[in-house]
C-alpha cells in the first residue's frame, strides 16, 4: 500500500431492502454516505442481492468493505467483522443462504484470474427477522451507527480519506417510507431519521 | 426405484429443490420446488404507479433492469402512453447489455463445470490445445502462452489441495468426456469471461446512471438528458464510449462464447436426445424500433406440441390473444385455493404445507397459456424466430449448425434443438444476435439524436377510473410480463409472471407437469449419489429463483445436499 492509501476502494451494501433486516447492508451504506465524506476513489454502492454480479465491484480493488446480514451464533443485532480468510475457511463456513453463487465464488474466480481485491473486510449484523416488507428491527437499527463508524475507522486506518460531514446530508431510504413502514409490527423501529439519534 | 432429492440445486440464482425417481439408470418422475416465498408483489399494492419500477427492480438482485423496464411498460400500456424513440433505443441498449452479461455468466460461471472436468487440465498439452483452438476461432486469447498460464494456475490450485469453490464438482464422473485440451480451452474462457461480464455491466451503468438498480427509468420514457453541446449529458463523447465498449464485447461473444456453445454441442451430441420436456414455446416481441412500438427486432410467437412448422405470431404488445391466454394455477403451489386465475385478478395468499408431492409442494405458481404449460427462454426465442423466417435468427442458427457439422460432422436440425443441448446452443445463438443488435441500436440512437431529436420523456396523466395494463419483455430467461391494475394513479393489483415461473412451474389442476419436471423424464443418471446429468438439464434453463432472502450464514450448517432415499 502506498503512502497515499489504496487506489480503488469499494464500500458495498448487500441485501434485499424489501426483506426486513436483510436490508442492513443497503441501509448502512446509505447512512455512511450521509454522515461521512470520502475521497473520490471510494465507491459507495448499494448492490442489492447481486449473486455473481458482485464480481465487477471486487475486480482489481485494493480494499472492499462488504456490509451484509450474517447468520452467526450470536444475538440479533450483534455486529460481526470478518476478513476474507473467515469467509473462505471451512471452519467458519460463512456463506450466503439464498444466492449461492455469490461472494465466495466471485472471489475465488477473480483470485484465479489474477483480479481479486487486495483486501476484503466484511461488516455484518445478525438479523432478527427477514420478513417481506416488515422494515428493520430495532436491535439492527441500533447497530447501524456502530457499523457506519466502523467502516470509517477501517478506511482511516488505511490512510483513505474519510471525514465526518459538518452536517449530515439526508439519507435516501426510499424503501422505508409509505405503506412499508405503516405495515410493520409494533416491535419494529422507526428508521426514518436514524441519523439524528446520534447527532 | 431410487429417490434422489437435490436441495438446494447449486450454481443457480436462488433456492430450488429437485426430486427425481430413478429406475434403470434414468429418471421416471420429477418434481421442482421453489423453497423460498414468492409474493413480493404484495408490497406494490397502494403505491404510486410512477414509482412501481423502483420497487420492482428489487424483486431479484440479478435481473434488476428487466423488472424495472417491464414495470414501466405495464403502466404505459395501461395509459396507452407512447414513449419517445430515444427512450426506446436507450431501454433497448440496456436490455441487450444486460442479456449479454447474463448469458455469458450463465454459460461460463453457472454451467460449464457440469461439462468440463478441471482436474484433467494439468494433463493437457497446451500447444495442442492452441492448435485445436486455432481451427475453431480467431480469438487471440487462445495462444499457447495464454493457455499455459491458465494451466499453471489450475495446477497451483489442485496442488494446494484446496479446491475451494471447485471442491463440489463431480470430477471424474463417467458423463464427463472432454479431452484435457478441450477442458483447458473452456476453462481459459471461463476466466476471460470475467472481463467481458464487466464490460456489459459498464454499458448498463453508463445509460442507467448506476448498476445494479438503474436510475434513469420513468413511466413515459427515460430520464437521460440529451444535449450534444453539454459535458454533463448524453453527448457524442459518451456515445463514443458506449460504442467502444460494445465493439470490445462483440468479438468475445461471437468468437468465444458462440463458438464454445457450438463446440460443447459437437462434443456432447448425445445431449440433443435428452431434456425435450414441454414442447410448447412462448416468446414475446421485444426491442421496439419506433416510438409507437409497431415493429420489433425480436419476434414473438407461440408454438404448440412441438409443431415447429406453425408459429402463431404475437405481433405487438397489445396482442389481445396473449392477454386472454395467460392464467396462473395454484393447485400445487403454497397459495390458498385451487385452479387458475388471470394475472389481473391474481391473488397471492400463502398457504404453506410441507413438501407434499400429491398436493402442494412449491412457492411457484403454474402459469398456463390457454391451459398449456409453456417453455420460455432463448430456445423459445430462437425457435419462434427461425420458424417464422426471421433473418437474423436464421443467420446465426445456420452459422451454429454449420460450425457443429464442421467440427463433428453431425447435422443438427431445429427439431434437435428441442433438448438440453438445444437450450445451451440457443443461448449462444441469441447472444450472437444480440451483439449484432447492440451495434444496430447504438446506431439508431445516435442517428436519431443527430436529427436534433432530444426528447426522452412524455408526461403520464392518470385518470381516476380503474385501468389495467401488461408490460412485456423477452428477458434473458424468457418471456416476462408484469400485469398491473391502477386506480387514481396507485396500484390496486400487481402480478409478475416471470420466466422461471413458466419453466419451474409445478403440476396444474389437471396434473400436467411444468417444463423442468417434464424435461427430466428419461434423463440419464449413471450414479444416483452424483446426479450430474440432472444438473445439466436443470441448468440448461438458467434457473433464477431469486426475489429471495439473501444473508450470509456463519453457523456452519451443512449446505449443498444430495439425498438418496
Amino acid at each position: 500500500m502506498s503512502a497515499s492509501g489504496p487506489a480503488r476502494v469499494c464500500v458495498v451494501g448487500i441485501g434485499n431492502v424489501l426483506l426486513g433486516d436483510d436490508g442492513f447492508g443497503p441501509l448502512v451504506v446509505e447512512m455512511f454516505r450521509s454522515i461521512y465524506e470520502c475521497d473520490s476513489k471510494v465507491e459507495i454502492r448499494d448492490l442489492g442481492t447481486p449473486g455473481l454480479d458482485i464480481a465487477p465491484y471486487l475486480y482489481d480493488a485494493d480494499l472492499v468493505v462488504l456490509v451484509d446480514a450474517v447468520h452467526a451464533a450470536a444475538d440479533p443485532g450483534t455486529l460481526c467483522i470478518y476478513c476474507e480468510d473467515d469467509l473462505l475457511s471451512r471452519r467458519t463456513q460463512l456463506r450466503l443462504t439464498a444466492h449461492d453463487p455469490g461472494v465466495q465464488q466471485s472471489l475465488a474466480q477473480l483470485r484465479l484470474a489474477g483480479h481479486g481485491p487486495s483486501e476484503l473486510v466484511i461488516v455484518g449484523v445478525v438479523p432478527e427477522s427477514c420478513g417481506l416488507g416488515e422494515g428493520v428491527s430495532e436491535c439492527v437499527v441500533k447497530t447501524c451507527l456502530d457499523a457506519v463508524n466502523r467502516i470509517a475507522r477501517l478506511l482511516t486506518e488505511r490512510s483513505i480519506g474519510c471525514r465526518r460531514r459538518d452536517s449530515p446530508s439526508p439519507p435516501n431510504l426510499w424503501w422505508l417510507t409509505g405503506n412499508c413502514l405503516a405495515a410493520r409490527p409494533s416491535h419494529r423501529a422507526s428508521v426514518e431519521h436514524p441519523v439524528s439519534a446520534d447527532a | 426405484m431410487t429417490r434422489v432429492s437435490i436441495d438446494p440445486v447449486t450454481r443457480i440464482e436462488g433456492h430450488l429443490r429437485i426430486d427425481v425417481e430413478v429406475e434403470g439408470g434414468s429418471v421416471q418422475k420429477a418434481w421442482a420446488s421453489c423453497t423460498m416465498w414468492r409474493g413480493i408483489e404484495t408490497i406494490l399494492r397502494g403505491r404510486d404507479a410512477r414509482e412501481g419500477w423502483v420497487f420492482a427492480q428489487r424483486f431479484c438482485g440479478v435481473c434488476t433492469t428487466v423488472h424495472a423496464i417491464a414495470s414501466v411498460r405495464a403502466v404505459e400500456d395501461a395509459l396507452a402512453l407512447e414513449i419517445p424513440a430515444n427512450a426506446q433505443y436507450i431501454r433497448n441498449l440496456i436490455l441487450i447489455a444486460h442479456a449479454l452479461h447474463d448469458h455469458i455468466v450463465h454459460f461460463y460461471h453457472l454451467s460449464i463445470l457440469d461439462w468440463v472436468d478441471i482436474t484433467t487440465i494439468p494433463k493437457a498439452d497446451a500447444a495442442r490445445a492452441a492448435t485445436l483452438a486455432d481451427g475453431f476461432s480467431a480469438w487471440p486469447g487462445n495462444s499457447r502462452h495464454k493457455l499455459e498460464q491458465v494451466q499453471t494456475k489450475v495446477q497451483g490450485l489442485i496442488g494446494s489441495g484446496q479446491l475451494g469453490i471447485f471442491s463440489h464438482g463431480y470430477w471424474g464422473h463417467p458423463a464427463m468426456h472432454l479431452s484435457p485440451e478441450m477442458n483447458l480451452l473452456f476453462f481459459a474462457h471461463y476466466l476471460e469471461a470475467l472481463d467481458y461480464q464487466r464490460k456489459a455491466c459498464q454499458v448498463v451503468g453508463i445509460l442507467g446512471g448506476k448498476t445494479p438498480h438503474i436510475q434513469n427509468m420513468a413511466v413515459g420514457g427515460v430520464m437521460n438528458a440529451i444535449n450534444l453541446n453539454s459535458l454533463a449529458t448524453m453527448n457524442m463523447d459518451r456515445l463514443g464510449t458506449l460504442q467502444s465498449i460494445i465493439e470490445d464485447l462483440i468479438p468475445f461473444v461471437e468468437q468465444t462464447y458462440f463458438v464454445d456453445t457450438c463446440l460443447l454441442a459437437a462434443s456432447y451430441p448425445e445431449w440433443f436426445k435428452y431434456g425435450r420436456g414441454v414442447a410448447n414455446y412462448l416468446a414475446v416481441p421485444d426491442l421496439p424500433l419506433d416510438a409507437k412500438a409497431t415493429s420489433f427486432d425480436l419476434p414473438g410467437g407461440v408454438i404448440l406440441n412441438g409443431n415447429l412448422g406453425s408459429v402463431e405470431p404475437i405481433q405487438h404488445w397489445r396482442d389481445e390473444k396473449f392477454r386472454a391466454a395467460v392464467a396462473e394455477d395454484v393447485t400445487h403451489a403454497w397459495y390458498e385455493g385451487t385452479g387458475a386465475l388471470p394475472p389481473w385478478k391474481g391473488k397471492t395468499i400463502p398457504d404453506y404445507t410441507d413438501f407434499q408431492e400429491g398436493a402442494k409442494y412449491t412457492w411457484v405458481k403454474a402459469p398456463r397459456y390457454n391451459g398449456h404449460p409453456m417453455q420460455v427462454g432463448p430456445l423459445a426465442n430462437v425457435l419462434v424466430g427461425y420458424e417464422s423466417g426471421h433473418p437474423l435468427t436464421r443467420k446465426w442458427t445456420d452459422a451454429a449448425f454449420t460450425k457443429i457439422s464442421s467440427v463433428h460432422g453431425m447435422k443438427v436440425t431445429p427439431e434437435d434443438m428441442q433438448s438440453t443441448m438445444g437450450r445451451y446452443l440457443a443461448r449462444g445463438i441469441r447472444s450472437a444476435m444480440l451483439s449484432d443488435l447492440a451495434l444496430k441500436h447504438w446506431q439508431l440512437l445516435t442517428a436519431n439524436i443527430l436529427t436534433g431529436d432530444d426528447t426522452t420523456y412524455n408526461l403520464p396523466q392518470f385518470p381516476n377510473h380503474e385501468i389495467s395494463g401488461v408490460g412485456m419483455h423477452e428477458a434473458p430467461r424468457g418471456a416476462l410480463s408484469h400485469w398491473v391494475v391502477v386506480e387514481k394513479g396507485s396500484f390496486t393489483n400487481y402480478q409478475a409472471v416471470v420466466p422461471t415461473t413458466w419453466n419451474a412451474s409445478p403440476r396444474d389442476e389437471k396434473g400436467v407437469p411444468g417444463p423442468y419436471e417434464s424435461s427430466l423424464i428419461a434423463n440419464p443418471v449413471a450414479e444416483p449419489e452424483k446426479p450430474l446429468e440432472v444438473l445439466r438439464t436443470v441448468h440448461s434453463f438458467d434457473p433464477c429463483m431469486a426475489c429471495s432472502c439473501h444473508t450470509m450464514d456463519a453457523s456452519g450448517h451443512e449446505f449443498a445436499q444430495v439425498k438418496v432415499l
